[in-house]
């Protein structure tokens, strides 16, 4: 019985990994959870020079879920390969780097950077998708064609695996898939948090000091699912799903749309043992339902016709 | 290892239409928890919600937080019965230090009153002399006098009412106070924002040392998501604030070092 996948060439103990933005650089969660248990864990969003986020306000809650604009605050890439990189190899669960950009530069920059590391990590997760910053990131992740135009550009620089973490808030999730995989990405991350809104009904302001923000949690779930298989019909490179998964139940059914492995995070705000709960689920899954290897679930999915 | 912990409530003492004292049983909290550290308990809605410790018993390892109603996680926790189940984490936060304090003024308002009988029973047990400022609305809202009369060697109340104590809120009860109690004490604010901002202000020209325990919208409780950051004034060259996290690195901060 085996819990391993493998995402492209990266090999993981079992496909559970922190999302970004939900576990920091792990050390946080590592007072709660044995880190080594997990598949990976991707790293708070880095950018090129350190960022204090947005101000006021950050989160809202909602039914089943939040809203967050946080703005990718980080100490910046530098500052990552100082005094986090190393922690976060030595928790001995797989690596994930995620990098978010203000321009094409920012990430040419960062994965220069970065690249000189490629022993200590595993895959350079691309975020396309913050929805708290005004510049890059989602602006660039709504154009299939931007998309692959900085894949490539970033393909050249690196032969680390580049995994392309795509927005939710666009026309076709399955285009902007093809753009990373045309610009040569080796896996697809789906989906960051849904744009959002939250008011307060008294001061007929929104809650957030940033007006809108990111919603994650299990009231995304259906979303993420229905977009990770469509992903999954539309493109040969792996996909990562991610949005709303609580339970080993819910990896479950991302796995048979299609995803080779997920993340997970907003869950971890509540219940920081939840990840580890989940890994032990599912070797007791593959048990009792003498399944050989968990990964031969992936797009195992029978639609009705 | 930490965890999370489900534990039981035991105990309701209702304080007013919208106020209570919840009573735990979790040995481990009532094991750790120091004043000024608070607990992230569940509730009927998706996020946990943080409530200041109000007092341990180690010897029955239960722990008691106030709560008030605001929203509707709150009121929910409100309308449940002894014997309902919760799960929370706990306890967090960096909590008050009380090394070197020679002399302590307390000075609570609203929920904060809370932590703040924490931080008075502590120092009670520890030797160290006390004095307390509580603002409270009016004298129907003053809850707790006779506990805090208790634990302290002095309680001064003000009330917006005017029905209990001295007229208006705790600046004026501050103004009024006699040197002696303020020579060589260490303050410790709880309350609402504006009125840790007044005080700080006040304690920076009498030049008294002051913490205070500031409150953010949070979701983790735990350091990890960066939501409930505040502004914390910055030595690094070139940048006026720093975000720091009120969950892990407060909520307790320094109250000169806090941008208001």
């Amino acid at each position: 019985m085996s819990l391993s996948v493998k995402i492209g060439n990266v090999k993981l103990k079992n496909p559970i990994i922190l999302a970004s933005g939900t576990c920091g650089f792990g050390r946080e969660l590592a007072e709660y959870m044995d880190l080594s248990k997990l598949g990976a864990l991707s790293s708070k969003g880095l950018t090129l020079l350190p960022r204090d986020g947005n101000q006021g306000v950050r989160v809202a809650e909602t039914p089943s879920g939040m809203l967050n604009c946080v703005g990718l605050q980080n100490p910046g890439v530098d500052a990552f390969l100082a005094t986090e990189l190393d922690y976060m190899v030595d928790s001995g669960a797989g690596v994930v780097v995620n990098v978010a950009g203000h321009s094409d530069e920012d990430y040419i920059e960062m994965v220069k950077k970065l690249d000189p590391y490629k022993e200590k990590i595993d895959a350079l997760e691309l975020n396309f998708s913050c929805p708290n910053v005004k510049e890059g990131c989602m602006v660039i992740g709504s154009s299939p064609k931007a998309i692959e135009s900085l894949v490539s550009r970033l393909r050249k620089l690196t032969s680390l695996p580049l995994w392309v973490k795509l927005t939710p808030n666009v026309t076709s999730i399955s285009d902007t898939a093809k753009g990373a995989e045309a610009g040569g990405a080796d896996a697809i991350v789906a989906i960051n948090t849904m744009l959002g809104m939250a008011i307060d009904i008294r001061t007929r302001r929104p809650i957030l000091h940033n007006n809108t923000g990111g919603l994650s949690g299990p009231c995304v779930k259906p979303v993420a699912l229905r977009m990770v298989h469509e992903i999954y019909d539309a493109v040969k490179i792996p996909v990562i799903g991610c949005g709303g998964i609580s339970s080993y139940e819910d990896v479950l059914e991302f796995m048979i749309a299609g995803a080779s492995a997920v993340e997970l995070g907003t869950i971890s705000l509540v219940h920081p043992e939840r990840p580890v709960k989940i890994v032990t689920d599912l070797e007791e899954y593959v048990k009792q339902n003498n399944i050989e290897k968990l990964a031969s679930l992936t797009g195992t999915l029978q639609m009705w016709r | 290892m930490r965890s999370e912990y489900s534990i039981q409530l035991v105990n309701m003492r209702k304080l007013g239409d919208s106020c209570s004292i919840l009573t735990f049983s979790c040995p481990e909290i009532a094991a750790e928890g120091k004043p000024g550290q608070f607990v992230n308990l569940s509730c009927s809605r998706f996020l946990k919600r943080p409530f200041g410790i109000m007092s341990t018993d180690k010897d029955n390892g239960t722990f008691s937080i106030g709560v008030r109603k605001v929203g509707k996680g709150t009121a929910d926790i409100l309308s449940s019965k002894e014997g309902d189940m919760f799960t929370v984490l706990g306890p967090l936060g960096n909590g008050f230090s009380f090394d070197g304090v020679k002399k302590l003024l307390l000075i609570g308002g609203g929920t904060g009153i809370f932590p703040i009988y924490h931080a008075a029973e502590y120092a009670r047990e520890s030797g160290i002399p006390v004095t307390v400022v509580n603002g409270y609305r009016c004298k129907n809202d003053a809850f707790l006098y006779e506990e805090f009369d208790n634990v302290s060697d002095h309680l001064f109340v003000s009330t917006d009412a005017g029905d209990l104590g001295i007229k208006g809120n705790v600046m004026a009860c501050l103004e009024d106070l006699d040197d002696s109690l303020l020579s060589d004490a260490t303050c410790f604010v709880v309350g609402p924002g504006i009125m840790m901002q007044k005080v700080s202000e006040w304690a920076e020209q009498k030049g008294i040392t002051c913490y205070v325990s500031l409150e953010q919208r949070m979701a983790c409780g735990i350091g990890a998501c960066l939501v409930c950051v505040c502004k914390i004034k910055t030595e690094k060259e070139g940048k006026e604030f720093t975000h720091k996290r009120c969950c892990k690195d407060g909520p307790v901060f320094l109250s000169k070092e806090v941008i208001w």
